[in-house]
């Protein structure tokens, strides 16, 4: 919706020039989504380094005294990470694969980045409203693995390889629980439209709980849980996080890269977790609507219930990491396998049978 | 096939309770904090009851001290160093006399009548690997751990980092000149003349 | 048509490691997961501590024997000074047998905490591993009141101590003992329960107890197979006979006996029992001197001696010569994080690398104690 208000807004004031318009828009939304992406990276990164300070009794990153060295409570100490990370020195080993190292941090930040501009911030804040909005963002989501695995042949090193075998294996095969369990609510409410499956979830169950898919149907519940953790194995973290055990194999599949290389690595597991998030809440919890139902519903709003939401999914899996060990590579499969996908396949038959008997 | 729900039921209790461990230690993060902001605050901690005073130690390792006044050239601290860091050169002198010109008095704080000049005192404390066993043959307690039960002759000092090696080769012996040192050794043979 | 066989790799798990336990080298013979023969390279932290003790005299070799395991200083005197005692027949006062018991079984409780806690880091779970560290930390607080120093103590000596508890030690360790015991419960919930963690560790690396014995794997790994053998129960040393304990052995909680959980579990309830030695030494520790039956000079009588402790790696063994100066001729240090490494190769087989890893680390090695 984004783009099409401002070409309709730059064919209006200048005039008539559909290629400027359409490259201007997609320049300007676009620099918008890559700010979100920074901006969501700096702050989850420390968000994610105090809860796991302070899950481990100890304070994290804090700055103080004389000239404040990373900011009170450490708030710049991200700030001042990622400026360490780009003034590195740029390390390529000789025997790498020259272009395929240089290319694979893009390919994933690419996959990152396009999945944002399907995500619904709010009722009028998108940047482009597709009517195959969940399709879309689950297609896009498999880009990544293309750059995980040339990423790790290019590295020339075999604990590389073993990580992006891995992760490869471990993606491909998380896609299947994920996509089967995001077609509980597009069956419940029959639509890919992000926007309208929002709207079909406003109201309220016997007046008081809010109308989100998950509180329907104890199926849409269980599918819920099933995607959420399929989503935490797609982002590759613990306890799933085998591709980039840091115990084992040092860091797998990001060994080689260092300096701006891993900051872009970084950024986009970042808005990977973001994306899948962001997904979660529009198909299940309602999306840019208030949990009160019927109250402090609007656009400005709107966009607030959807940051909080999203926030807390993060924090979720923050918690996940801190507490788990980590799962063995054929115990993975086995659970994707044997575990997720029976219950998923269980839960579109149930919903199915539910919407008939119900209604 | 029971066994594989029994799997899932277990799976989810064990995930849940360890769970809840972790977001009450979060949630407690104001009492249960442990870390010292050093250099803001210092060791000993202040705020934290860990039960005993800092005085109240049998004993501390850190930097070694010489009060080279005491000290009497009998090399019972270089004998104990398993590492061989002590050094001491003595030179002669008579029992119990004062050199001022070396600024060398001839008997120590508890009495004892010196008979040598310490000519040259050096610890190596890169190489010491503070096992203490120094200081317990030294018959007049001149050589000890700065500190603890010996806060009263001289602060604790821990942070004794320095950037250059051999600022950490610690010299106690007063310097003396090559003439100084030349003096000291004639009387040994003026009287053997 | 017969069996699809890949080509065999050579990986190396290199010196610098996050996961092995100090420097050491592991040369894996895999097809890519399953591993089929595991080679050790040893020497990496090799300091000449035999060599060394040849030259200086017996109350100086003590620093030198912390430094061999490091993580367990306290046993690790304590195994020379009972070797030195016996060949020198001096019986030391009651005082001093009850501080040494207690120091020993306290560094018991820290090593088992850093191990059991580095092996949850091996296997992924980051929190038990820093709570078990600020767990650690308080023990090593006591050490640092009694004796200044918090790794490396110097503090058995032959004939007694170097210093006498401070006058407030029984308060302190009490408090550290009634907050401690709550605290494994805690650990238990949050890791040893855990469905994730038991799946990673239970039926894996299983070392049935004819190998262990004949590899003469010792102490926790060679209890955790069903063998019930502790040499502070079938040769005593020191006092104690008069404490009562029991020794917990394997019992197959959750998989075959002998896996890496069970000697996981061992460890943990190792840790209960020392907790129960401790509190009985200190209602029963006598008022005296310590310094009464310290001799002035060490010139043992010539003669050599082998004597064996529990440290809580396993079976640590001392061997002194002396030819009645007061230097040692020959001093050899048996280490039983060497034997549990070297069987390390016959119980991974067909195992994959995540579990190689999982396996090391319930061995509980300490390199510095197998390189000396």
């Amino acid at each position: 919706m984004t783009i099409d208000f401002i070409i309709n807004q730059f064919t209006e004031i200048i005039g008539n020039f559909p290629v400027a318009a359409f490259l201007v828009a997609c320049a300007s939304v676009g620099g918008l989504l890559f700010v979100l992406m920074a901006l969501n990276a700096m702050v989850a990164v420390y968000v994610e380094r105090k809860v796991s300070a302070f899950m481990m009794d100890r304070l994290g990153p804090m700055g103080q005294g004389p000239g404040l060295h990373a900011g009170k409570w450490g708030i710049l100490q991200t700030f001042a990470d990622a400026i360490k990370l780009l003034i590195k020195e740029d390390t390529i080993p000789k025997s790498a694969d020259q272009i395929l190292f240089k290319v694979a941090p893009f390919i994933i930040f690419i996959g990152a980045i396009i999945g944002l501009s399907a995500l619904p911030f709010s009722s009028s804040i998108q940047a482009v409203d597709l009517n195959v909005g969940v399709f879309y963002i689950i297609a896009v989501g498999s880009i990544g693995v293309i750059g995980i695995v040339m990423a790790g042949w290019a590295s020339n090193n075999k604990w590389s390889l073993y990580g992006a075998m891995r992760s490869a294996a471990q993606i491909i095969s998380y896609e299947i629980p994920a996509g089967l369990s995001i077609i509980v609510p597009i069956m419940m409410s029959g639509t890919m439209n992000l926007q309208n499956l929002i709207e079909y979830q406003s109201g309220s169950i016997f007046g008081i709980f809010p109308n989100w898919i998950m509180f329907q149907n104890p199926f849409a519940f269980l599918a819920f849980f099933i995607f959420f953790i399929s989503a935490v194995a797609e982002t590759n973290r613990t306890p799933f996080d085998i591709p980039e055990a840091e115990s084992e194999l040092v860091a797998g599949w990001m060994t080689e890269y260092s300096g701006f290389r891993w900051a872009v690595f970084f950024l986009s597991e970042y808005a990977n977790m973001f994306v899948v998030s962001g997904l979660a809440v529009a198909g299940f919890m309602g999306g840019w609507l208030s949990p009160i139902p019927g109250f402090l519903n609007s656009p400005v709003l709107g966009l607030f219930w959807f940051f909080g939401k999203v926030s807390f999914l993060i924090f979720v899996m923050m918690w996940f990491r801190w507490t788990f060990p980590r799962l063995r590579v054929d115990q993975l499969m086995y659970v994707c396998w044997k575990v997720f996908i029976p219950i998923a396949m269980l839960n579109i038959f149930g919903v199915g049978i539910w919407k008939l008997i119900f209604g | 096939m029971s066994k594989y729900f029994t799997n899932i039921y277990d799976t989810v209790n064990t995930l849940w309770t360890g769970m809840r461990i972790t977001f009450r230690h979060m949630m407690n993060i104001k009492k249960d904090n442990v870390t010292l902001q050093y250099p803001e605050e210092r060791w000993p901690r202040p705020e934290r009851d860990i039960g005993f005073e800092l005085e109240d130690y049998n004993v501390i390792r850190t930097r070694l001290h010489v009060d080279i006044d005491d000290c009497i050239g009998c090399f019972r601290c270089e004998k104990a160093c398993p590492v061989d860091c002590i050094k001491i050169d003595t030179i002669k002198a008579g029992r119990g006399e004062d050199i001022p010109e070396v600024a060398h008095t001839g008997e120590t704080s508890n009495g004892t009548k010196k008979g040598f000049v310490v000519s040259r005192f050096t610890i190596d404390m890169s190489e010491c690997c503070y096992c203490n066993l120094c200081t317990y043959p030294c018959p007049e307690e001149c050589i000890f751990m700065v500190g603890g039960p010996h806060s009263s002759k001289h602060p604790i000092d821990y942070e004794f980092s320095e950037v250059d090696r051999n600022d950490l080769i610690y010299q106690f012996a007063k310097k003396l000149t090559p003439k100084q040192r030349n003096d000291l050794q004639q009387p040994k043979e003026k009287a053997k003349a | 048509m017969g069996v699809i066989q890949g080509d065999q790799m050579v990986l190396n798990i290199g010196p610098q490691h996050p996961s092995t336990h100090g420097v050491l080298r592991l040369e894996v013979m895999t097809d890519g997961e399953i591993v089929s023969k595991i080679t050790p390279h040893l020497g990496y932290l090799h300091r000449c501590f035999e060599k060394h003790s040849e030259n200086v005299t017996y109350e100086q070799v003590i620093p030198y024997t912390d430094r061999c395991d490091y993580l367990a200083s306290m046993n690790s005197n304590f195994g020379y000074v009972v070797a030195m005692e016996e060949l020198m027949d001096i019986k030391v006062c009651e005082r001093v047998e009850y501080v040494r018991v207690i120091m020993a079984e306290l560094n018991r409780i820290a090593s088992h905490l850093l191990g059991v806690g580095a092996y949850g880091l091996d296997v992924g779970a980051f929190t038990p591993f820093v709570h078990m560290l600020r767990d650690r930390e308080r023990i090593l607080d006591i050490f640092e009141y009694t004796c200044g120093a918090r790794l490396l103590y110097n503090y058995m000596w032959v004939g007694g101590v170097s210093h006498d508890l401070p006058k407030d030690f029984k308060k302190i360790c009490f408090k550290f003992l009634d907050y401690f015991e709550p605290k494994i419960d805690e650990y238990n919930q949050l890791l040893t329960y855990n469905k994730i963690f038991v799946e990673r560790t239970a039926d894996v690396g299983v070392l049935p107890a004819d190998v262990a014995i004949s590899y003469g794997v010792s102490g926790t790994n060679l209890r955790a197979s069903g063998v019930k053998w502790d040499v502070r129960k079938e040769e005593p040393y020191s006092i104690y006979d008069r404490f009562n304990f029991d020794i917990p052995i394997g019992e197959a909680k959750f998989g075959t006996l002998g896996d890496c959980f069970d000697r996981y579990w061992v460890r943990i309830l190792e840790m209960k029992e020392s907790i129960k030695i401790v509190r009985q030494a200190l209602k029963e520790i006598p008022e005296g001197d310590i310094f009464e039956t310290m001799p002035k000079k060490i010139r043992p009588p010539k003669g050599s001696i082998y004597r064996r402790t529990e440290s809580p790696r396993g079976d640590l063994g001392y061997y002194i010569e002396s030819d009645g100066s007061p230097v040692p001729t020959r001093v050899k240090m048996r280490s039983p994080a060497f034997t549990a490494l070297s069987c390390l190769d016959e119980i991974s087989q067909g195992w994959m690398m995540s579990d190689v890893l999982c396996i090391l680390g319930s061995l509980d090695i300490v390199l510095g104690e197998i390189d000396r």
